[in-house]
């Protein structure tokens, strides 16, 4: 092995060690600090575990975390088979639909649902214009809006898991079920379900891990006794309170933990179940049946059912940012731009910064991934296992973690978050990787052959890289490259804690906006833009990788 | 008396017929072979039967009860076991819940299914191995496990698609006799798919020959070998030389026919075919390698008779292979004796005329 990788790795390492080992082990520190005496112990943990309040808290996010596996495994498990399975029209137009909340930002599902079924929302105020109900039904707010939002929101991820699951497993498995005797339902849950497991897994332990990730959600609703939500108040609202910043940090502890915990259990049991060695010889259109005509209605009524709800998103979010003044009206009545024109004229700011720190952490994440893609697939140094472990592990860190964890470490000693260039390093490093995980992949189907045979031309490693490996890793490189934008775009979690006066993004310009000033007509018409853009990026995505399916990977999939 | 009826059978695959109107029939017991090269449709023949794909026109008859004409009989109401080519044994269950399958779906009680499995494991010698998952096992055991799956429910029919052609070559061997005897044993029905003519001779009562959609021969492995129905089967089954030319003279009463070679030599051959063997058709005989004898010197009687040169000459340890050029007609023969000829010198070839063919 070359000098040139191991300094390579060297250096890595050096990054990883900068901006994840470094603040995590201050936020572990910090975590034992005991507030009333200055010094250090395990006072603070005991006190969550014994503290009615806080054991409560993360009860009830192990208990939101269960009803929203459930909930979108349940609506899950048919879509994903009617996508993957049945033949029918505008396949690709409902994937993309249903796929959708990957690449809206999960507050814009709040905002719009709020809008919508709030206690004055659109189809309170139309059910009791009709005379169909007195009192508005409370649609929303609570822990069944809580489960139905994040559920939405997650629910791309169990389709693209198990869908990819259903297309992949040798049809002969189901065949000689059949055979057997087992039809219908029983061959479903006794064959193909269990087979789908691995696949499926993947993306339910980033389902179960989102009610530990997801502050914004619960706050908006009203419902703060989570996990996050407290960290999130503990922090940002008591900073003067040391102690109950000391604990706040704990809970980010505690969910960090489970996080990783959850994530590598599931790991260990997919590496274990592997099975998609033993399948030969399958199509690659999988098992495509044609449904009876009955089956195949409720089909389409049962997928345009979960589209609407996808697509009330953006129209409702559509319709607010066209409008003021839209209160107690099932639908706006004074149109206006003023909106749109206040976000421009007033706080061109927001979308200046998003963009650039959203750019910035992309030249990072490709300065720093591509190289990492290619020691961990193509040189033999010692510790690129880990490197790649490491890495991966970062996948499962709940947003808040890293946003604390920066506030804490880069504050005195390196006071690098005295400086607005800590906001794009934060984005890089909660997004790297699923970047990696892209550029990994590309690399692996890249024939080695090909740059050995230009090295054997004479050219050297970095030559080879720029003239024969770079150019043929593009497409898959690119599809990263925009996905990692949109995310970076949207990232909210880590941001709120780092921001000052002036270095507000779009996402912190809409919570800003929506949950302080009750400004909702210029939240709206941002989360709209946000929209936008990400619509037009995803075009860009699915002009270069052939399909918005692949567009919209899941981080859950191999 | 046949207990599997397969009646004009027909099917297409968008532009692709994949079998055209076939028929034959597998007798209660029998080990029927469908023999044909890849994409003759063999294996959608056996889905047919299973039920795992509908035809589109003709029906099949199992045990006397239609499978199509009187409402589509799914394959898990067919009464049917199967081995699949890639074994299709599920890898998440153990190889004891793999076998026991079928029979807890028949609601089976307990004790029953435990002897049915334990029985049917020692018949595939398997015994001890129910607790391994299916990704501990070798190709060889997976088959096995396959296999006594197929057979525990003591299915009326028992189908089998290609099942050794993913094991190595002694394997195979090996389980070939292991199959034919465990099938013969429990006299189950069955249709075996293969392209290896091989194994179709080892294993089969009768072998249905089949090409680019069609039966083309069914019979005894003898039979077909011996009398082969056209240039086809007789290319397919075994080695063969053909000799390309035309017919001077018939003599319908005792099935054969003079055909004169490009090479201008006159060949007695035996014809099953009098009504496409008329004077002045363009045919080829066929003789097999082994019908062929060789002579350093001219025998006294010279009917069919050739003289040509040895090509290669190559020694198999229990025969002798030649090629031995006659006029730029290359014939290939086995003989089991030495020879002094060596490459290039002249010898001597007597066409059996009772193993020399006309075949279209
Ligand atoms: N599911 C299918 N879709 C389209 N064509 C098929 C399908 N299955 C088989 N065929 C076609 O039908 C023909 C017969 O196939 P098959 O029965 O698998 O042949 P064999 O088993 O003899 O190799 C082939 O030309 C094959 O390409
Ligand atoms: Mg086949």
């Amino acid at each position: 092995m070359s000098r040139g990788s191991i300094s390579l790795a060297a250096l890595l390492w050096l990054v990883i060690a900068f901006l994840v080992l470094y603040p995590l082990s201050i936020l572990i520190i910090e975590s034992f600090k005991i507030a009333a005496t200055g010094g250090w112990g395990i006072g603070n943990y005991l006190e969550f575990f014994q503290d009615a309040y806080y054991l409560k808290t993360f009860l009830n996010t192990l208990y939101l975390s269960t009803l929203v596996l459930v909930t979108t495994t349940v609506f899950g498990i048919p879509l994903a088979y009617i996508l993957a399975r049945y033949r029918h029209l505008g396949k690709t137009i409902f994937t993309a639909l249903i796929l959708l909340p990957i690449v809206l930002p999960a507050f814009a599902g709040v905002f719009a649902f709020i809008i919508f079924f709030g206690k004055y929302g659109t189809v309170n105020l139309l059910l009791m214009d009709i005379g169909l109900t007195e009192q508005p039904i409370n649609f929303i707010y609570g822990l069944h809006g809580l489960v139905f939002i994040q559920a939405l929101h997650m629910l791309p991820f169990i389709v693209l898991g198990l869908s990819a699951g259903f297309t992949n497993i040798d049809p002969s498995f189901e065949e000689a079920a059949e055979v057997e005797g087992a039809s219908g339902f029983r061959r479903f849950f006794t064959i193909t379900l269990p087979l789908c497991t691995p696949s499926y897994l993947a993306g339910a332990v980033l389902v179960f891990l989102w009610p530990f990730t997801d502050w914004l959600t619960p706050l908006i609703l009203g419902q703060v006794d989570f996990l996050p939500s407290v960290s999130y108040i503990n922090i940002s609202y008591h900073f003067t309170d040391v102690h109950r910043k000391y604990m706040g940090i704990v809970a980010v502890v505690v969910s960090s933990v489970v996080c990783i915990s959850l994530f590598l259990l599931a790991r260990w049991w997919v590496e274990k179940k592997k099975y998609t060695g033993l399948s030969k010889g399958t199509t690659s259109e999988g098992r495509v049946i044609e449904p009876s005509a009955w089956v195949k209605s409720g089909a389409y009524v049962y997928m345009i059912f979960i589209a609407i709800l996808v697509l009330l998103i953006p129209i409702v979010l559509g319709l607010a940012a066209f409008s003021r003044r839209w209160v107690f009206e099932p639908f706006p009545t004074y149109w206006t731009l003023e909106n749109f024109r206040l976000i421009l004229l007033e706080s061109p700011g927001l979308i200046k910064n998003s963009f650039l720190y959203s750019g910035i952490a992309l030249v990072f994440g490709i300065a720093f991934g591509l190289p990492v893609a290619y020691l961990i697939v193509r040189t033999r140094v010692p510790g690129r296992d880990a490197l790649d472990f490491v890495i991966t592990l970062m996948l499962a860190f709940p947003g808040i973690a890293i946003g604390v964890s920066y506030l804490l470490a880069f504050w005195k000693g390196i006071p690098l978050a005295q400086y607005w260039i800590i906001m794009p390093i934060a984005l890089f490093a909660r997004r790297l990787p699923y970047f990696l995980r892209m550029a990994h992949s590309s690399y692996l189907q890249l024939d080695p052959s090909l740059e050995e045979a230009s090295e054997v031309s004479g050219a050297g490693k970095v030559r080879t890289f720029f003239n024969i490996s770079l150019p043929l890793l593009l497409k898959g490189v690119l599809v990263g490259v925009v996905m990692f934008f949109i995310m970076a775009f949207q990232e909210i979690s880590t941001a709120v804690f780092l921001y000052k006066g002036g270095w507000e993004t779009l996402p912190i310009g809409i919570y800003l906006n929506w949950h302080r000033g009750m400004e909702f007509g210029i939240a709206a018409a941002m989360a709209f833009l946000m929209i936008v853009i990400t619509f037009i990026l995803l075009l860009i995505i699915s002009r270069i990788g052939g399909g918005v399916l692949k567009a919209a990977w899941g981080a859950g999939e191999n | 008396m046949a207990f599997i009826e397969i009646q004009s059978l027909f099917k297409r695959f968008k532009d692709v017929v994949a079998i055209n109107r076939i028929e034959f029939e597998v007798n209660q017991g029998e080990m029927l072979t469908l023999l044909g090269p890849s994409g003759c449709g063999k294996t959608t023949t056996l889905r047919c039967i299973a039920g795992l794909e509908k035809p589109d026109e003709g029906d099949i008859v199992i045990d006397g009860k239609p499978m199509l004409s009187q409402g589509f009989v799914p394959p898990s109401k067919r009464g049917i076991g199967m081995v699949f080519q890639n074994y299709a044994v599920w890898p998440h269950m153990k190889v004891f819940n793999n076998i026991v399958y079928g029979l807890k779906l028949q609601k089976v009680p307990r004790q029953s299914i435990r002897e049915k499995a334990q029985k049917v494991l020692e018949l595939v010698g398997l015994e001890g191995l129910e607790d391994r998952y299916p990704a501990q096992l070798s190709g060889g055991q997976q088959q096995r496990v396959a296999l006594a799956r197929a057979l525990v429910t003591n299915p009326k029919v028992l189908l089998l698609d290609e099942p050794l052609s993913n094991l190595d070559a002694k394997l195979r061997e090996e389980l070939r006799f292991e199959i034919k005897s465990l099938v013969r044993r429990m006299g189950i029905t069955s249709v075996y798919v293969t392209h290896d003519q091989a194994e179709a001779m080892v294993i089969s009562d009768r072998i249905a020959v089949m090409d680019s959609g069609n039966v083309v021969q069914i019979g005894t492995p003898e039979n077909i070998y011996e009398k082969p129905a056209n240039k086809f089967v007789a290319d397919f089954i075994g080695t063969t030389n053909f000799i390309p030319g035309e017919i001077i003279r018939v003599a319908a009463d005792t099935h054969t026919a003079v055909m004169r070679t490009e090479f201008n030599e006159e060949l007695h051959c035996h014809t099953s075919d009098l009504t496409a063997t008329v004077s002045g058709a363009k045919v080829n005989a066929s003789i097999r390698p082994e019908d062929v004898e060789v002579f350093s010197q001219p025998p006294e009687n010279p009917e069919n008779l050739l003289k040509g040169t040895i090509a290669h000459k190559a020694y198999l340890g229990n025969f002798l292979y030649f090629f031995v050029n006659v006029d730029g007609t290359m014939i290939r023969v086995q003989v089991s004796h030495q020879l002094p000829q060596e490459e290039g010198e002249e010898i001597y070839l007597l066409l059996n005329p009772q193993k020399c063919m006309i075949l279209f």
